[in-house]
């Protein structure tokens, strides 16, 4: 099985400013690390890998060609190969384009059959672009998983970990996870992995190498205008949990948005 | 785009400053007070792949040159200066492994020392600078070697596995030989009890009636004082590497200290006594720093660097006791106490004005370079 992992290259201090024309991050000048976050999610396939003959591990990232930086530590770490997707048309992109660009690479990398993304970015902390390509992808999605295992031939499942709440959930490969920093402890790169990661394969994809629809690109297909950047008010909301099979929780849920005149 | 070299060595510091951050400077202050390193320590250290980190590829290690192999001391010196001796007392090993070892005796061994510890063992009772003073003897025995003697104030003695041995193969000739800590007659005698460095044993390895094969000589027979020497140069380089972590430590200690202690009403930064320290710690830090990284580069080409090497130990020790006496007097009583980590680096510094030649002999050997220019 091929488990790609999705990883994100930020700023390496935390010392990051606002663009006051775009009020998107200035990453100018900032030297790069690879998201903390990720390094758990990569762990997670590499002990899966350990587990099992059949796993290859592979990485992508989208961004400038120093990104190939993050994709190296990860191969360092043990991952086999690497694909970094960066052309200028994908620029500017919010997590809506970004999320469409790496959709569309994924489904080019054959059987991608466990798609992991670390939990959330620490410079813009959206958390959105895992379950975004999940929809691009219509593939079933667990988010804020605490831990993770090969269930069957052609499932996972996952302990999804949430503020006041726990839930185990069995999802059908392919399908997308992310995971939380509690999952494990990421391994140290070896000096000798350092260096033959330089002899594993990294495959840089640019516009024209992916079915793309231009207008989904970039700040142009970036839907998002980032007006004010805040933090905001902890709300404590009830929960009701939706209970029985599926398509009982779904009547549920769907009574409940009626219900709020939601839909 | 950076050449591979230069990208591989960036995410080796990069790795070796999360590492140092994170597994290796929180210990700092323990090591010191315990005089050992925590228990699981080494064994993480070696899991990680630090010992191999300057072995050729070709023995399962990563290949690093001398270049980056120093600065990577540098650096976890930065967090704990015994970590960084520990692996300069085994890189320095396996460099005259390199250097003097026939392939026959490097497949064998090296191959071993991404797991095991090697340490170099020449000073005895009777003769530390003065080689010719020590009385370890290799006696010729039909087939085999006979290795009788006892050796002090070995760096990583205790800890290491495998020891190259510096004897007397005749009385006027010196010969090095590796042993096995697993080998009839091999014991571990007193770990000594130094102010300074204590997370790094050193200790007594003792040789009673140990037999050996030829292919246990490193070199040829009367080839120790080379390889002595030669294990004194490359020692020299990294401890002006780690001179340099220990001086960027004493560093940060007091300029993050000037910057929140005020005097009366002035901050300690505002006072021209705090910058003559300053500036003066920060001075001696970057001399050392280039001193080692020269000598490295000249190891590297494979150019003459005995001199250079003797520089930076010779240099790099005096100042970095100087800067920690600098920081412990900006620090005045904090710096005084064993709370504050001022006071071990200043201990720890200290030791390598003795070891691996002191800095009389340095000295002498950069004066003796210059005469015969």
């Amino acid at each position: 099985m091929k488990i790609v992992v999705c990883i994100k290259q930020v700023p390496e201090t935390n010392d990051v400013t606002i663009d006051p024309v775009t009020h998107n991050l200035d990453r100018r000048g900032l030297a790069g690390v690879m998201n903390p976050f990720d390094k758990n999610a990569i762990e997670l396939a590499l002990t899966l890998k350990d587990s099992r003959d059949d796993v290859q591990v592979a990485l992508l990232t989208m961004g400038p060609d120093d990104y190939a930086e993050s994709l190296r530590e990860g191969m360092a770490m043990g991952a086999d190969e690497g694909y970094l997707l960066s052309d200028r048309a994908f620029a500017g992109a919010d997590t809506l384009a970004t999320g469409y660009v790496i959709a569309q690479a994924l489904k080019k990398i054959d059987h991608a059959d466990l798609i992991l993304f670390g939990r959330q970015a620490v410079d813009a902390d959206t958390g959105q672009v895992g379950p975004i390509v999940a929809e691009f992808l219509h593939q079933p999605q667990i988010t804020y998983a605490a831990s993770l295992r090969l269930s069957g031939a052609n499932e996972v499942t996952a302990e999804r970990l949430l503020e006041d709440t726990k839930q185990t959930l069995v999802a059908q490969l392919p399908a997308v996870v992310s995971v939380r920093s509690e999952l494990n402890t990421p391994r140290y790169p070896t000096p000798r992995n350092i260096q033959l990661s330089f002899a594993k394969s990294l495959t840089v994809w640019h516009h024209d190498d992916l079915d793309l629809d231009d207008s989904r690109l970039g700040q142009a297909g970036s839907p998002t205008i980032v007006t004010k950047v805040y933090a905001p008010e902890p709300v404590k909301r009830e929960l009701t949990p939706l209970t029985g099979t599926p398509s009982e929780a779904a009547s549920q849920l769907i009574k409940a948005l009626k219900e709020r005149q939601l839909i | 785009m950076p050449s591979t070299t230069a990208a591989a060595e960036k995410l080796l510091l990069q790795m070796v400053d999360d590492y140092t951050a994170r597994e290796i400077s929180p210990y700092d202050m323990s090591m010191d007070a315990a005089q050992d390193f925590p228990e699981g320590f080494i064994d993480q250290l070696t899991a990680t792949g630090f010992l191999g980190l300057m072995l050729p590829q070709e023995f399962g290690g990563a290949g690093f040159g001398p270049e980056v192999t120093a600065t990577a001391l540098n650096h976890i010196a930065r967090g704990n200066a015994s970590t960084a001796v520990t692996l300069e007392g085994h890189f320095k090993t396996i460099d005259q492994i390199l250097k003097f070892g026939t392939p026959a005796l490097q497949q064998a061994l090296l191959p071993s020392a991404n797991d095991r510890i090697f340490a170099f063992s020449m000073t005895e009772a009777s003769g530390g600078s003065n080689p010719m003073g020590i009385s370890s003897t290799a006696t010729r025995e039909g087939d085999h070697w006979v290795i009788n003697g006892d050796k002090i104030m070995i760096t990583n003695g205790g800890l290491a596995q495998v020891y190259c041995v510096l004897v007397k193969t005749a009385p006027a000739e010196l010969s090095v030989f590796v042993v096995d800590q697993d080998m009839p007659g091999f014991s571990f005698g007193k770990r000594e009890d130094f102010i300074g460095l204590r997370g790094t044993p050193v200790g007594e390895v003792v040789m009673d009636h140990i037999v050996v094969d030829d292919d246990h000589l490193l070199g040829k027979l009367g080839d120790g004082g080379l390889i002595g020497d030669s294990a004194h140069d490359d020692a020299r380089v990294l401890m002006g590497a780690v001179l340099t972590g220990i001086m960027e430590h004493e560093l940060k200690i007091a300029t993050d200290y000037a910057k929140e202690r005020k005097a009366g009403d002035k901050q300690l930064t505002e006072l021209q006594v705090t910058h003559r320290k300053v500036a003066d710690i920060a001075m001696r830090k970057e001399t050392t720093k280039l001193l080692y990284q020269r000598a490295a580069q000249l190891k590297a080409a494979g150019q003459p660097y005995s001199e250079e090497a003797a520089m930076a130990k010779a240099h790099g020790s005096r100042s970095a006791v100087s800067a920690g006496d600098d920081a412990l007097q900006i620090l005045a009583g904090y710096g005084y106490s064993r709370e504050y980590p001022v006071e071990h680096l200043i201990r720890d510094a200290r030791a390598m004005e003795i070891a691996e030649g002191t800095v009389e002999k340095m000295r002498s050997a950069i004066a003796n370079a210059e005469f015969n220019k």
